[in-house]
C-alpha cells in the first residue's frame, strides 16, 4: 500500500525539517538545521542535487514551491527571522527576494492558490503573519497581521481557490470573484481563519479545540464540493478535522481524528483530499481516510505493520 | 518578550504539564514585604490566557491564607485524566509547616481548601520537590539538615532519606533526579550538595568544590543525563553555575560564569536540556546552554533582582520570574515585538519606592547595574539557538501522483559522535489506496489497447451484480457485434427467430385460411407476454404486419363471394365498386366498420386513396396497437417515442431499433432517453442510460449516470468511465462517427478520473484517459502536469517549457496556454480518429510520442506555429502506409489491417460525384498540407508518400458527412477519372498564389477543430510526397505555391497505370515504388528528417523510411532529353549566382531539387509527347534567354496538358523562368 520508491540521501548535516515535492512531483526541496535548502531532481527514482541554497543563518523550517506558472520558485523560512524566495533563472537557483520583516523565527510559509497571483503567507514566532504579494518588477507588497497568535504562529495554510457558486457554471471570461482565505495555527492553541475583505486581512473565525500548541494546519484541496475541510494537529497529540458546510464559512465543527500519545507535528492532505498523512513526534507516519460512516480510519499504521512507511525505511537503512 | 504581569510579591508555581488551561499559583512570600508593608497573605490562582493580548493575567481565585510561603510547588498527584483542574499545591511555610492545598477547591471558591498540613520541620521550609516518577512523593528540606520524604497518599509520617548530614545546616534546595526515581539531591548554602539513594537510605555522594566560596542557592538535575547536575552560587565573589557529573565528582565538569553577581535561582528546561535559566543579583535573567556555557538569551528585564524563576511545564516557551519589586512577569523566550497593546501603565506605587528597601530588612541594597535599560525594546529577539521544541523532527507530505515524501530524525538520547553519522534521508513512497480501482482501470486500458471489447463486455456482463448493470453491458457489447440493432432487439426481449416460430405455430394452430389474423396476433402477443416480457409486446406486429398482407392476399384470393347489389351496405359497396368509385366504396366500408375491406379497396384505389384511408382508419381505430401501426405505416417514429407511455420505453426503443432510418436513429434514441430521464421515476431514469447507449450519446450517458449515481467514490467513477470508454469505442467502431470533442461534463469526469488515477500513482494511465481534444484549462493543465510528472521528456525534446513558464504574471494565463495546447493536441486526436479501430480520443499511445510536440512548437515563431499541427501529426504518416507492407508497434497495424476487406465497398459507395467536381475540397486540404514541413521526412519514403494511403483514409471516413475525403474517393475509384477532377483545381492553385503555401488559411484551423479527419487525411496524397521530400523544412516554408500542383500530379500520375495492381483500392501502389525510388535519394530524406525541429522521430518511422530507400536505383535520362536537364540546371545556376537575397536563393535551390520530379518522369518516359515538345521549346527559349517566350510556352503547356501529369514540376519551372526573367541572367 505504501512502498518506498526512492530514498534520497540529502547529505544534510543536521536535522531535516521539511521536504516538499514540486507541482509535478519531479523535484524535491529539503531544508535542514544545517541552514541549507537543497533541491534534488528525483525523476525516475534518481536523486540529482540541483541546488544547494545557502543564505539562511539559522535552521530552515519550511520550504514551499510556487505554482509553476510563475516559474521555478521556492520559498523558505528560517529561525533567522528571514523568508527567502529563490528562483531558477537559466538553470541556476538564486535568491530573488529576502523578507526580514519578522522579529522572530519564521515557522511556516505557504503560497496562495495560483489563481490569486504570487502571494506568500508567512507565520512567525513573533506572533505575526505576513502576506507578501508579488506586484511585478521584483517588487513585493507586504501586509502584516500583528499578533495573530500570541507567542507565535506555527503554521499557515491557504484555502483552495473556490469561487462562490458552482464550479461548472462559472462564467467564462470574467475574472472570478475569489474570496481569499487561509488558516493559521499557533502557540495560543488556536486555529484562526483569516479572510481578505477590502484588501484587509481580518480574523474570520477562531477555532478552539486544542489544548496545546497547534503545530500544523492543512486546508484540504477542493474536490468540487462546497464543504471546506481543515486538518489540525497539536502538541496535545490530537488531530482534528474541521469542516464547514456553509458557504459563508462561519460554522466550523471539529471531529477528533485521533489522540496520539505524542506531539503531532505535521498533517498533509493527498491531492485528492481523501487521505491525510499524520506525522507524529514518535517519528511515525500514519495515513488516515474517512470511512463511509464518517469515521476516520487509519489505513496505514506502522505499528500494525501494514503499510509500514517507517518499517520499510528502516529496512532500507539497514541495507545501507 | 514579556507577555503578562502580576503585581505580587509572591512565590509562584505553574500548574503541571497535564493541566489545560495553564494556571499560575502565587503565594505571598515570606520574608518579604511589598511597598504597602501589608502582612496579609494569600494564595492566588491565575489563568494564562494567551488569546488575550493584554498584559493582565486573569485571576481565577484568591484564598486568604494565614501563612506566608518560602516555597510553592504544584504537583500532578491525583490529577484527573480528563484534565479538569486538580493536582496538589504544596507549600512550604515559615514555621516548619508543609501545607497541601487543593487547587480545584481554591478555584471553586471553597473555604476548606487545605488537604493536609504538617509541622514536622524545624524552621522555614525552603526546599520542596515532587518526584516526577511517583508524583505522590514529595521531598522537603528545612533547617538542621532536615530532609523528609512525604507520601501524599499517607501524609502522616514522613520518611527520611538517610541519616542527617553533619554538621547540621540549612537545606536551601532539594531535587529529585530526572532519570532515576530513587535519587535525590539536596544542597545547602554552605556549598555542599548531597546525593541520596532512597533504596539504600543513605547519602551516596557529596559534591563540593574546594573553594568554600560556593554558596548553593539552587540546584537542578540534568533533564536527560542522570549523572549530571548544576549548582548555583549566590556568593557575589563566585557568581557561577557549576555543572557536575557524578562520575567525576572531584571537580565541576564546567563552570558557567555569565553572571556578575550572585545567582539567586536557576531553572532547567524540561523541554530542552540546552536551556538553563538563571537570575542573579546583577538583575539579569539569562538563558544559557549549560552544556557549552554559551549565553543564548538575556531576558529584557529592567527592574529588580529575581528570586524565583520557573519554566512553564506545559508551554515550553514561557517562563515566569518573580522579582523583588513586587511583580511576577511572564515572558516568552521566542521573541517578538511589543506593540502598543502590551503597554501597561507604570506601577507608580512601586516606582515611588524605587530601590530603597524592598526587602524591608533594613539592609541597604547595592546599586543596580543596568538602571538605564528601563525602556523596553519594542522588538525582542528570540533565543540564539532554536529550542528543541520548535525543531520539527518528522514530516510526511503528499505530492502529485500519490507520492508521499517522508523524513524522520532518529531520536538520539546520547549526544556524541554517532549523531554525526546519522544519515539524513528523505523517502519518497508510492501510496496506493484504491487497489480495485486500479485493477479495473488496468483491465479497461488493456481492453482498449487490445481492442478486446467484446470479451471485456462479456466479462462485465458475467460479473454484473445487478440486472441493470448487466443490461448496460449487454447493450454496450452489442455495439461490437454484427447486426447490432438486431441484437439490441433481442436484448429488449424480441428475438426474431422465436417470434417467427411463434407466429408460424400460431398460424398453423389457427388454421388461418379464413383470415383470423387478429387472433393469431393476439396469440403471439400472449405468447410473448407469457415469455416474460413485461407489457403488451408491441413488437410482434412488425413481423405480423408482413404476414398480414400476404395472408390477406391469400384469403381474398380464395374466397368466393356473391356480388350483391342489394340496398344494404354490401349492396352499396358493390355498386360503388362496380362503378369504379373506390373512394366511395372505401368510405362505405369504413362507415360499416369493415376496415379490412376498406384498406384492401384503398390499395386498389391507388396510393393517394390508400394513405387517406390509412389516416381515416387510424383516426377511427383506437386500439392499443393502433398507434404503433400508425407509426409503422406512416414511419412517424418520433410520435411513438414522444408519446408512448414511459413504462413501455422498451417497446418504443425496440420499434426505433427496428424501423428508424440510420439518420434518425440516434436522435430517436436520444429523445426516448431524455424523456425517461426527465419524466420517469428513478428506475426509468437509469434505463435512460440504455437509450443513450443505443444512441451512442456519450455525453448524455455521462449526465444521466452522474445524476443517478454518486460519482465521487473512485469505484463509481470507474463504473462510469468503463462504460463511457467502451461506448466511445463503440461509436467509433460501429458508426464511424468521429467522436466529437469531449463535452464539458464528460471532460470533467474524465479529468476527475485522471486525477484519481494520478493520485494512485498511475500517471501514464491517467494521461491516457485524459481527453486530448479539449481546451478546458483545467484539463490542459492537468495534462501538462501529468506529462511532466512522468519525468520523461520525449526524444528530441528541448528544455522543457511548461505552459506557464514565463515571468510571474498572475493574470491571463489560461487563455494562451489553452490555445497552444489545443493547437497541438487537435492533430493528435485526428491521428487516432482515422483508424477503423482507433483508440478513444482520450487515448494517446504512446503518450510520449504525441504530447512532446507541444513544446517545440511553442518555442517556434508564430508563423511556424501555424504549421505546428502538421508537426504534431508526425505519427500519422504511419497511417498512410500500405497495410500489407508495414506493421507498426503500437496500434498502427491494428488500425489499418481491417481496411482491406472493408474498404472496397465503402469507397465505391461513397465515391460520390458531387464531390468530384468540387474544387474547394481539394484546395482547402491542399493548402493545409503545404504547411507541414515536419511530416516531410516520413513522407519522403516512398512507402509512405504514396496515394495508397488515401485509400485507407477514404475508407475510414467514407461515410456521408466527410466531404473532404472525397478527394481520396475520387482518386481511388476512378484512376482515369481523376484527371478532370484535378483539372478543376482553380487556376490560381496551379499557378500558385503565395498564400497557398505559407499561410494555412484560417479555415484550416477551424476545420481542424471540428472535422478533423476530413481536412486532415485527403491532402496528404496531394502534397506530402512531393513537397516534403525535396525541401528542408525551412526552404519549404518559403516555397512558392507553385509546387502545389506538382504535388497533385505526383499522386495522380500513378493512377494511370493500375496494371497488375492486385488491390483495387490501391491503384497507385505499383507506381509508388518506382516513383519513390527515383524521387527520393535516401540522403535527402535523412537530412530533412533531421531538419524537422523538435519533431520526435519514432523508430517506426525511420524504419519505414529505410525500407524503400534501399531499393532505390535510377534509370538514366534518355539522351535526347538530357538537354532539358542540363539547360534547366544551368539556368538555375545562373540565377543562383546573380540572385542576392537569400529567399530567392532558397527558392531556386528548392526549384532545383523539385525539378528532380521532371527528370524522374523523363527517366520513366511517362510524359506525353506534347509536353516533352513543349519542354524542349522552353529549353530553346532559355538558350536564347527569351524567358518571356519560355513563360508563354509554359502557360500553353499547362493549359493544354493533363494537370496531374505536369503539376509536379511545371510550377517549379515557372518559378525558375520568372526568376531568370527578373534577374536578367
Amino acid at each position: 500500500m505504501v512502498s518506498v520508491i526512492n530514498t534520497v540521501d540529502t547529505s544534510h548535516e543536521d536535522m531535516i525539517h521539511d521536504a516538499q515535492m514540486d507541482y509535478y512531483g519531479t523535484r524535491l526541496a529539503t531544508c535542514s538545521s544545517d541552514r541549507s535548502v537543497k533541491i534534488f531532481d528525483v525523476r525516475n527514482g534518481g536523486q540529482i542535487l540541483i541546488a544547494d541554497l545557502r543564505g539562511h543563518e539559522g535552521p530552515v523550517w519550511q520550504v514551499a514551491w510556487a505554482h509553476p506558472m510563475y516559474g521555478n520558485i521556492l520559498a523558505s523560512c528560517s529561525y533567522d527571522r528571514k523568508v527567502i524566495v529563490w528562483k531558477e533563472e537559466n538553470g541556476t537557483w538564486e535568491k530573488t527576494y529576502e523578507y526580514t520583516g519578522h522579529d522572530s523565527s519564521v515557522n511556516s510559509v505557504c503560497w496562495a492558490p495560483h489563481d490569486y497571483g504570487l502571494i506568500l503567507a508567512c507565520g512567525s514566532s513573533d506572533g505575526a503573519i505576513s502576506l507578501l504579494s508579488y506586484t511585478g518588477d521584483g517588487q513585493w507588497e507586504i501586509k502584516k497581521i500583528s499578533n495573530a497568535h500570541t507567542i507565535g504562529c506555527n503554521a499557515v495554510s491557504w484555502a483552495p481557490a473556490v469561487v462562490p457558486g458552482s464550479l461548472i457554471d462559472q462564467p467564462s471570461g470574467q475574472k472570478p470573484n475569489y474570496i481569499k482565505r487561509f488558516a493559521s495555527g499557533g502557540c495560543d492553541n488556536l486555529i484562526k481563519i483569516w479572510k481578505e475583505e477590502d484588501a484587509q486581512w481580518k480574523e474570520e473565525q477562531k477555532l478552539e479545540a486544542h489544548s496545546d500548541w497547534v503545530r500544523d494546519v492543512a486546508w484540504a484541496p477542493s474536490i468540487g464540493l462546497p464543504t471546506s475541510t481543515i486538518a489540525s494537529c497539536s502538541q496535545d497529540g490530537r488531530v482534528f478535522i474541521w469542516t464547514c458546510d456553509d458557504a459563508s464559512g462561519n460554522s466550523w465543527s471539529p471531529k477528533l481524528l485521533h489522540k496520539f500519545n505524542d506531539v503531532v507535528w505535521h498533517v498533509s492532505w493527498s491531492i485528492t483530499a481523501n487521505i491525510l498523512a499524520v506525522s507524529g513526534g514518535d517519528n511515525k507516519v500514519t495515513l488516515w481516510k474517512e470511512s463511509v460512516d464518517g469515521l476516520w480510519v487509519c489505513i496505514s499504521d506502522v505499528n500494525k505493520g501494514q503499510g509500514a512507511v517507517s518499517a520499510i525505511t528502516e529496512g532500507q537503512q539497514n541495507e545501507q | 518578550m514579556k507577555l503578562k504581569e502580576i503585581d505580587r510579591t509572591a512565590m509562584q508555581a505553574w500548574s503541571p504539564a497535564q493541566q489545560h488551561p495553564i494556571y499560575l499559583a502565587t503565594g505571598t512570600s515570606a520574608q518579604q514585604l511589598d511597598a504597602t508593608f501589608s502582612t496579609n497573605a494569600s494564595l492566588e490562582i491565575f489563568e494564562l490566557d494567551l488569546s488575550d493580548p493584554s498584559l493582565d493575567m486573569k485571576s481565577c481565585a484568591t484564598f486568604s491564607s494565614s501563612h506566608r510561603y518560602h516555597k510553592l510547588i504544584w504537583g500532578p498527584h491525583t490529577m484527573a485524566s480528563d484534565g479538569s483542574l486538580s493536582g496538589v499545591l504544596i507549600a512550604g511555610g515559615e514555621n516548619g509547616n508543609i501545607i497541601l492545598y487543593d487547587p480545584s477547591k481554591i478555584i471553586a471558591g471553597e473555604s476548606e481548601v487545605i488537604i493536609a498540613q504538617k509541622d514536622k520541620h524545624t524552621g522555614p521550609v525552603r526546599a520542596l520537590d515532587v518526584n516526577i516518577f511517583q508524583t505522590n512523593l514529595v521531598a522537603s528540606g528545612a533547617n538542621e539538615s532536615e530532609i523528609y520524604i512525604w507520601d501524599l497518599n499517607n501524609f502522616a509520617t514522613p520518611m527520611t532519606p538517610g541519616a542527617k548530614t553533619q554538621p547540621p545546616e540549612d537545606i536551601s534546595c532539594i531535587a529529585w533526579n530526572r532519570q532515576v526515581q530513587h535519587i535525590l539531591a539536596s544542597a545547602s548554602p554552605s556549598g555542599r550538595a548531597t546525593v541520596w539513594d532512597l533504596r539504600k537510605n543513605e547519602p551516596i555522594i557529596k559534591v563540593s568544590d574546594h573553594s568554600n566560596r560556593m554558596h548553593c542557592s539552587d540546584l537542578a538535575w540534568h533533564p536527560d543525563v542522570a549523572t549530571q547536575m548544576v549548582l548555583a552560587s549566590e556568593d557575589d565573589r563566585l557568581p557561577v553555575i557549576q555543572m557536575w557529573d557524578l562520575r567525576f565528582a572531584s571537580s565541576p565538569l564546567r563552570v558557567l560564569e555569565n553572571h556578575t553577581r550572585g545567582i539567586l535561582t536557576i531553572a532547567w528546561s524540561m523541554a530542552d536540556s540546552e536551556l538553563l535559566l538563571s537570575c542573579g543579583k546583577d538583575a539579569k535573567i539569562l538563558c544559557s546552554n549549560p552544556n557549552t556555557g554559551e549565553v543564548l538569551y538575556e531576558l529584557p528585564t529592567n527592574t529588580q533582582w529575581c528570586f524565583d524563576v520557573q519554566w512553564c511545564p506545559r508551554n515550553p516557551a514561557i517562563l515566569s520570574a518573580a522579582s523583588f519589586d513586587g511583580r511576577i512577569s511572564i515572558y516568552s523566550i521566542m521573541g517578538g515585538s511589543t506593540d502598543g497593546l502590551r503597554q501597561k501603565q507604570v506601577d507608580k506605587l512601586s516606582s515611588s519606592f524605587g530601590n530603597l528597601d524592598p526587602f524591608g530588612t533594613g539592609q541597604p541594597l547595592p546599586p543596580l547595574h543596568l538602571p538605564q535599560q528601563t525602556t523596553p525594546q519594542s522588538t525582542v529577539l528570540p533565543l540564539k539557538k532554536p529550542p528543541k521544541w520548535v525543531r520539527r523532527p518528522v514530516g510526511a507530505s503528499f505530492s502529485f501522483g500519490g507520492k508521499l515524501v517522508t523524513f524522520e530524525n532518529i531520536k538520539s538520547h546520547q549526544q556524541g559522535p554517532e549523531q554525526q553519522q546519522l544519515q539524513h534521508h528523505v523517502y519518497v513512497s508510492q501510496v496506493v489506496t484504491e487497489r480495485e480501482f486500479l485493477n479495473r482501470s488496468d483491465q479497461l486500458q488493456e481492453a482498449v489497447q487490445s481492442e478486446g471489447f467484446i470479451n471485456y463486455c462479456q466479462k462485465k456482463i458475467e460479473a454484473a451484480q445487478t440486472d441493470f448493470e448487466k443490461n448496460v453491458w449487454s447493450f454496450l457489447k452489442v455495439n461490437f457485434e454484427e447486426d447490432s440493432r438486431g441484437k439490441y432487439l433481442e436484448l429488449l426481449g424480441y428475438r426474431k427467430d422465436d417470434l417467427g416460430q411463434k407466429i408460424t405455430s400460431a398460424l398453423n394452430k389457427e388454421n388461418l385460411v379464413d383470415g383470423k389474423l387478429e387472433e393469431a396476433l393476439k396469440e403471439s402477443d400472449q405468447s410473448v407476454q407469457s415469455n416474460g416480457e413485461d407489457s403488451q409486446s408491441t413488437e410482434e406486429p412488425f413481423l405480423g404486419e408482413k404476414t398480414k398482407e400476404e395472408t390477406e392476399d391469400l384469403t381474398s384470393g380464395k374466397e368466393t363471394f356473391n356480388i350483391s347489389v342489394s340496398g344494404d351496405v354490401d349492396g352499396l359497396i358493390t355498386q360503388a365498386l362496380l362503378t369504379g368509385s373506390f373512394e366511395s366504396a372505401v368510405d362505405l366500408c369504413l362507415h360499416d366498420n369493415r376496415m379490412a375491406d376498406a384498406i384492401i379497396l384503398a390499395i386498389a384505389g391507388g396510393q393517394e386513396l390508400l394513405s387517406r384511408t390509412q389516416k381515416k382508419y387510424f383516426a377511427k381505430m383506437q386500439s392499443k396497437i393502433t398507434r404503433l401501426i400508425t407509426a409503422v405505416v406512416t414511419k412517424n417514429w418520433k410520435e411513438i417515442v414522444q408519446s408512448c407511455d414511459l413504462q413501455n420505453w422498451r417497446e418504443a426503443l425496440a420499434a426505433v431499433l427496428t424501423y428508424a432510418r440510420p439518420d434518425e436513429f440516434a436522435a430517436l434514441c436520444d429523445l426516448l432517453g431524455t424523456r425517461l430521464e426527465n419524466e420517469g421515476d428513478n428506475l426509468l431514469q437509469t434505463q435512460a442510460c440504455l437509450c443513450y447507449i443505443c444512441a451512442g450519446n456519450v455525453e448524455k450517458l455521462v449526465a444521466c449516470w452522474t445524476k443517478a449515481q454518486d460519482g465521487n467514490s473512485p469505484l463509481s467513477l470507474q463504473d462510469l468511465i468503463e462504460k463511457v470508454i467502451i461506448l466511445r469505442k463503440a461509436v467509433q467502431f460501429t458508426r464511424s462517427m468521429d467522436a466529437d470533442a469531449v463535452g464539458a461534463l464528460l471532460a470533467e469526469k474524465m479529468s476527475q478520473y485522471a486525477n484519481l488515477l494520478a493520485a494512485q500513482g498511475s500517471i501514464a494511465t491517467a494521461l491516457a484517459f485524459l481527453p486530448a481534444d479539449t481546451n478546458q484549462p483545467k484539463i490542459v493543465l492537468l495534462r501538462d502536469r501529468l506529462c511532466r510528472a512522468q519525468g520523461e521528456l520525449p526524444v528530441g525534446q528541448e528544455t522543457p517549457k511548461s505552459p506557464y513558464e514565463r515571468e510571474p504574471v498572475p493574470k491571463g494565463r489560461a487563455g494562451p496556454v489553452a490555445g497552444q495546447m489545443q493547437m497541438t493536441q487537435g492533430p493528435v486526436q485526428q491521428y487516432y480518429q482515422q483508424g477503423d479501430n482507433p483508440p478513444p480520443p482520450g487515448f494517446i499511445m504512446p503518450p510520449g510520442a504525441a504530447h512532446p510536440n507541444v513544446l517545440p512548437h511553442q518555442a517556434a515563431s508564430p508563423s511556424y506555429n501555424m504549421y505546428s499541427p502538421a508537426g504534431a501529426r508526425q505519427p500519422y504518416p504511419q497511417t498512410y502506409q500500405p497495410p500489407q507492407q508495414y506493421s507498426f508497434g503500437t496500434g498502427g497495424s491494428a488500425l489499418y489491417q481491417p481496411q482491406q476487406p472493408i474498404a472496397p465497398p465503402t469507397s465505391a459507395s461513397y465515391a460520390n460525384p458531387p464531390y468530384m467536381p468540387s474544387a474547394s475540397p481539394h484546395s482547402a486540404p491542399s493548402q493545409l498540407y503545404p504547411g507541414q514541413p515536419q511530416p516531410s521526412p516520413t513522407s519522403l519514403n516512398p512507402g509512405s508518400s504514396f496515394p495508397a494511403p488515401p485509400s485507407g483514409a477514404s475508407f475510414q471516413h467514407g461515410r456521408p458527412g466527410a466531404p473532404a475525403t472525397s478527394v481520396a474517393y475520387a482518386l481511388s475509384t476512378g484512376p482515369t477519372g481523376t484527371l478532370p477532377a484535378t483539372n478543376e483545381l482553380p487556376a490560381s492553385q496551379r499557378t500558385g498564389p503565395q498564400n497557398g503555401w505559407n499561410d494555412p488559411p484560417a479555415l484550416n484551423r477551424m476545420t481542424k477543430k471540428k472535422k478533423i479527419p476530413d481536412n486532415f487525411m485527403p491532402p496528404a496524397p496531394i502534397t506530402s510526397p512531393i513537397m516534403n521530400p525535396l525541401l528542408d523544412p525551412q526552404s519549404q516554408m518559403q516555397q512558392p505555391p507553385t509546387s502545389l500542383p506538382p504535388a497533385a500530379q505526383a499522386t495522380f500520375q500513378p493512377s494511370h497505370l493500375p496494371s497488375g495492381q492486385p488491390i483495387l483500392q490501391n491503384p497507385f501502389q505499383p507506381i509508388q515504388q518506382p516513383l519513390g525510388q527515383s524521387v527520393m535519394p535516401p540522403a535527402i530524406s535523412k537530412t530533412s528528417t533531421e531538419g524537422a525541429p523538435g519533431a520526435p522521430i519514432g523508430n517506426t518511422i525511420q524504419h519505414v523510411q529505410s525500407l524503400p530507400a534501399e531499393k532505390i536505383t535510377k534509370k538514366p535520362i534518355p539522351d535526347e532529353h538530357l538537354i532539358l536537364k542540363t539547360t534547366f540546371e544551368a539556368l538555375i545556376q545562373r540565377c543562383l549566382s546573380s540572385a542576392t537575397d537569400p529567399q530567392t536563393k532558397r527558392k531556386l535551390d528548392d526549384a532545383n531539387k523539385r525539378l528532380e520530379f521532371l527528370y524522374d518522369k523523363l527517366r520513366e518516359q511517362t510524359l506525353s509527347p506534347a509536353i516533352i515538345n513543349g519542354l524542349h521549346s522552353i529549353a530553346k527559349s532559355i538558350e536564347t534567354r527569351n524567358y518571356t517566350e519560355g513563360l508563354n510556352i509554359h502557360t500553353h503547356i499547362v493549359s493544354t496538358s493533363n494537370f496531374s501529369e505536369t503539376s509536379a514540376f511545371m510550377p517549379v519551372l515557372k518559378v525558375v523562368l520568372t526568376q531568370a526573367n527578373k534577374l536578367g541572367v
